[in-house]
């Protein structure tokens, strides 16, 4: 649906919030309604509003403030046009033995409407808690309470939770001045019926010394925003001193008999002065107090968390990040299957070590049977060197330079007939030689750091299907700076290769 | 094959378990990629396209590592000797000839986006010395002619760096230090500035991913003071109405009372850490969070409040100038005429109100209330001074650490250690002073005005930013 007209009113402001109570959408599906739209944010956010405004499955609030509206509305529209034709008859009832005092009707349709309206303004200028108590000034509100106390209005009680305050009160502003509108109308009307139905003499009268000259300073001033345009509606000095009126003459002065005639010829500026003080300004105010109550519903309805939320939503780009394509998870590939398969031994010796292919450690073997006069720091000191020199065929360093095989030989007490550097930048045909020469037992190092990689399983698979060759000790190396001590993690990473591959020759050991 | 549409691609690369996921994680905000110990962990490739509004930006391959790269060497330099500018083309004849082989299907996996074009992200562990075997990957990279960076990657303790950069330098174009796991946003649009240095063609799209995670960025940040804000309002605002059997309120009645709103209030706050981890894409994480601290039982904890409420001193303080608030307006009641005699009395009263108060977290008003026909007791809005601190300080703790965590990390969310929290530092006196206007209105069951909100907001949102820098 299109809008045409992009004004927020209290019922968007109403479904808004009852809709983001329980739908928000996303940020992908509003930025998505943006692009789509290409309107401006704030009718961006009605016309979401709009689209789906379909998932309220409860009444819509402002189905419900409707109802309430239109219905109080027409029941207080009605009263106030009523209580002004009944107030405007009284105050221009005429039995013809006393003149209408026109200060009555100056009070009620002209200073009553100006003190209201001024009220008007200053609330709707201060702040909440003080404009409540003036509010209290006005009838309307306690009809209102009353009404809202009859039992078909009570369910519009939860609304005030959801209309803020400050729109609470400028929709009592804006109300209040079309009742008075309607009352000040009422009045207006009964002067015209009572013009044209009866034939009025006014005059004035009050209790106060006011000269007549001073009376007529008075209706000057009143009539000041209209007199230059309408000079004919002003009455004359003449009549203002002709219509003085004493109740203490009981009977009217004879003067006042004579010129009766010229004393209706005041309902002219009653009535000019009623339509502009009662229905001109007051239907101003009503303008203006109904575009304040625009102008705050907007401003709240754009303050509102959801809505700041969505309007960053449809401005900020979506971005997305995900892959389409779903995760492979880990596991065990038929490569490596077949691979199990194919380099399993075809000679089966050591059938209960094979079952459960453990860790070797052959530092503690050495140890367990030292001679008995040597404390196990002597054994450390001089029986392991001796023992262990030249215990391997071979030793072979995976991605190690010669010099650093001979500095970890050094340093460990490693012997070998056979020293050999493989991987790294060494050719194929290089390896497969040092993995053909080899026999008997072997030491092969590995950087622990450096997961092992099928090109090293390569290399191993070659040493493993030289037949020659009894057992491969693979020794997983830390860094130098550490004395060569392999992490846990790392010894666990390459001990789970070793395990996978079932390679009964093959020996991860452990020097912890 | 060539799309309408050329949008920069990049492969991560390098050996198996040098965090090659890790990166593509924490750069693409994506902590469901799998990331492990194990080498081999990735066993296809996957593209990461960043998406702006549905159009890719750019996409990242995360790869496997290379397995049997000395085959594929040795491969490409047995074949026909070819110009620079045409190796790449051996480099697809070998994919085409080894395709379904399963002996180099991690090396074609890898080589497969680089040689279609993606730009080449060579990832090493910087925390491990160098070694040769490293050059065998890097001279296949080389075959490829695609242009290339390296990353290098401190996954450890100790610093290789020097004798890394050494050996890189001969083979890419940058080299740049890249820490998934403590990545900040910072670094994450340094290195997408970096990767627009590849190759001209490419730097447009990058800027409009810059320019998006900016925005994006921005928004999560606005976002969880957002969230943070309207919690706080909400629960210092919050009245529980408990109706009660007897004409008088029981202890029991009290008691279950408090609990209820305690457990109100507890409530708000695992909704607002929900949002939160929901903004910054850590929907679900797990959390070790401190029995005493940030747990449900913390909020209202003696540890909470040490840690993240007010001190005593500034409490008094934070009491006086509340106190003060209420008095000036009683002052600008009367036009100035009691000479500001209230809001000294007032700042007098608050300020020694809260010395006494400072412990006492459990004081909560109970208004007894009579209604129609029933009879309620009404706890709240929630009066103790201290309380908005320990809150705010909280939101700010948890917000800042999911906001900063990296999506490469795979372990708990450890919200235990906050030693270095101090509210002072977040937010100054004069800051505070505003932020207790707005306290002082909710605790009066105001409704707040815009720009009170907005400024409330502007306070904590700098206290935020100090806090992810």
């Amino acid at each position: 649906m299109q809008r045409k007209n992009h004004k927020i009113t209290i019922q968007d402001y109403l479904d808004f919030k009852q809709l983001v109570s329980f739908y928000k959408g996303n940020h992908k599906e509003n930025r998505l309604f943006a692009l789509k739209k290409k309107e401006s944010s704030k009718n961006m956010v009605l016309l979401w509003l709009d689209e789906h405004r379909f998932r309220i499955s409860e009444p819509l609030n402002s189905d419900i403030f409707s109802i309430y509206s239109s219905s109080i509305n027409n029941i207080l529209s009605f009263i106030s046009l009523l209580f002004g034709l009944i107030v405007g008859l009284g105050l221009l009832s005429y039995s013809g033995n006393e003149p209408v005092n026109i200060i009555y009707y100056l009070f009620f349709a002209i200073l009553l409407p100006i003190i209201s309206m001024l009220f008007t303004l200053f609330s709707l200028f201060v702040k909440w808690n003080i404009s409540e108590f003036f509010k209290m000034l006005f009838p309307y509100h306690w009809l209102e309470k009353l009404l809202s106390k009859m039992g078909t209005n009570r369910k519009i009680e939860f609304l005030d939770a959801v209309l803020s305050k400050s729109i609470q009160k400028h929709l009592f502003i804006e109300r209040l001045q079309r009742f008075s509108l309607l009352f000040s109308l009422g009045i207006f009307l009964a002067l015209l019926f009572v013009v044209v139905t009866q034939d009025i003499a006014f005059s004035w009268s009050t209790t106060l010394q006011i000269k007549p000259e001073t009376f007529y300073g008075f209706l000057e001033f009143i009539a000041t925003p209209w007199r230059y345009i309408f000079p004919s509606f002003m009455p004359s000095l003449e009549l203002v001193e002709l219509s003085q009126h004493y109740r203490l003459g009981v009977k009217l002065e004879s003067s006042i008999i004579e010129n009766a005639h010229i004393l209706g010829s005041w309902w002219q500026y009653l009535a000019i002065n009623t339509l502009f003080y009662a229905l001109i300004l007051r239907f101003v105010l009503w303008i203006v107090s109904y575009r304040i109550l625009m102008k705050k519903i907007k401003e709240e309805f754009f303050d509102l968390y959801e809505v700041r939320k969505l309007l960053r939503e449809f401005k900020t780009p979506f971005i997305e990040t995900k892959a389409p394509k779903k995760e492979k998870h880990l596991e065990i590939r038929q490569e490596h299957k077949r691979q199990v398969k194919r380099i399993e031994p075809k000679k089966v010796e050591k059938v209960e070590i094979a079952i459960e292919p453990i860790v070797v450690e052959p530092i503690k073997e050495i140890i367990e049977e030292p001679k008995e006069e040597l404390t196990i720091d002597e054994v450390e000191e001089e029986i392991i060197p001796e023992v262990i020199a030249e215990q391997y065929h071979s030793i072979i360093g995976w991605n190690f330079s010669d010099d650093e095989i001979l500095l970890v030989n050094d340093f460990k007490q490693f012997r070998a007939i056979f020293i050999n550097s493989v991987g790294g930048n060494h050719s194929f045909d290089e390896d497969e030689e040092v993995a053909s020469r080899a026999k008997d037992r072997v030491l092969l190092y590995v950087k622990s750091w450096e997961p092992p990689t099928m090109d090293f399983v390569d290399f191993l698979e070659e040493l493993i299907d030289n037949s020659r060759v009894e057992e491969i000790e693979l020794l997983p190396l830390g860094l130098s700076e550490n004395n060569y001590i392999t992490t846990e993690k790392d010894f666990s990473i390459w001990n789970r290769k070793i395990e996978g591959l079932k390679a009964r020759k093959v020996w991860v050991i452990d020097e912890k | 094959m060539k799309n309408s549409y050329e949008y920069p691609k990049f492969a991560v690369v390098g050996h198996p378990n040098k965090g090659k996921s890790s990166i593509v994680s924490s750069l693409s905000l994506d902590n469901s990629i799998q990331i492990g110990d194990t080498p081999g962990t990735t066993q296809i490739k996957r593209g990461f396209p960043l998406k702006v509004d549905g159009k890719v930006i750019y996409e990242l391959f995360d790869t496997p590592g290379f397995q049997r790269g000395r085959r594929v060497l040795s491969w490409l330099n047995k074949q026909e000797k070819v110009p620079a500018d045409k190796r790449h083309e051996v480099v697809r004849k070998f994919i085409a000839e080894h395709k379904g082989n399963p002996k180099f299907i991690d090396e074609i996996e890898l080589l497969e986006p680089i040689v279609n074009g993606a730009g080449i992200i060579y990832v090493v562990d910087a925390s491990k010395p160098y070694g040769v075997e490293y050059e065998t990957e890097m001279e296949i990279l080389r075959w490829c002619g695609q242009p290339s960076m390296a990353i290098l990657n401190l996954i450890g303790q100790e610093d290789y760096r020097e004798q890394w950069k050494n050996a890189l330098g001969h083979y890419f174009r940058l080299v740049r230090t890249f820490n998934p796991m403590t990545m900040t946003f910072d670094e994450h649009i340094s290195l997408l500035e970096s990767m627009s240095h590849l190759k001209e063609e490419w730097r447009e799209n990058i800027k409009i991913a810059i320019n998006s995670l900016e925005e994006e960025q921005s928004r999560k940040i606005d976002l969880t003071v957002d969230t943070i804000v309207d919690n706080i309002t909400k629960t210092l605002s919050f009245v529980y109405k408990y109706p009660i059997k007897g004409k008088t309120v029981s202890k029991s009645e009290e008691e279950s009372a408090k609990k209820i709103y305690r457990n109100k209030i507890i409530s708000y706050e695992n909704k607002q850490k929900r949002a939160i981890e929901e903004i910054w894409n850590h929907k679900g994480i797990d959390k070790l969070e401190d029995d005493l601290l940030l747990d449900e039982v913390g909020l209202f904890s003696q540890e909470s409040a040490s840690i993240f409420g007010l001190s005593e001193k500034e409490l008094i303080i934070t009491g006086a100038s509340a106190g003060a608030i209420t008095g000036a307006g009683v002052d600008l009641l009367f036009a100035g005429s009691t000479f500001f005699t209230a809001s000294i009395i007032g700042g007098i009263i608050g300020g020694v109100g809260a010395k006494f108060g400072f412990n006492n977290l459990y004081e909560i008003e109970i208004l007894r209330g009579k209604t129609i026909g029933k009879r309620e007791l009404a706890i709240g809005p929630m009066k103790n001074l201290n309380f908005p601190y320990i809150l705010l300080g909280r939101s700010l703790y948890h917000a800042s650490t999911i906001s900063k965590r990296s999506h490469a990390l795979r372990d708990s969310l450890e919200l235990v250690n906050s030693d270095d929290f101090f509210m002072d530092k977040l937010i100054d006196s004069t800051s505070r002073k505003e932020l207790e206007e707005i306290h002082v209105q909710l605790r009066k069951g105001k409704e707040l005005k815009d720009e009170s909100l907005i400024k409330y907001k502007s306070v904590i949102l700098e206290a935020f930013k100090k806090l992810i820098k």
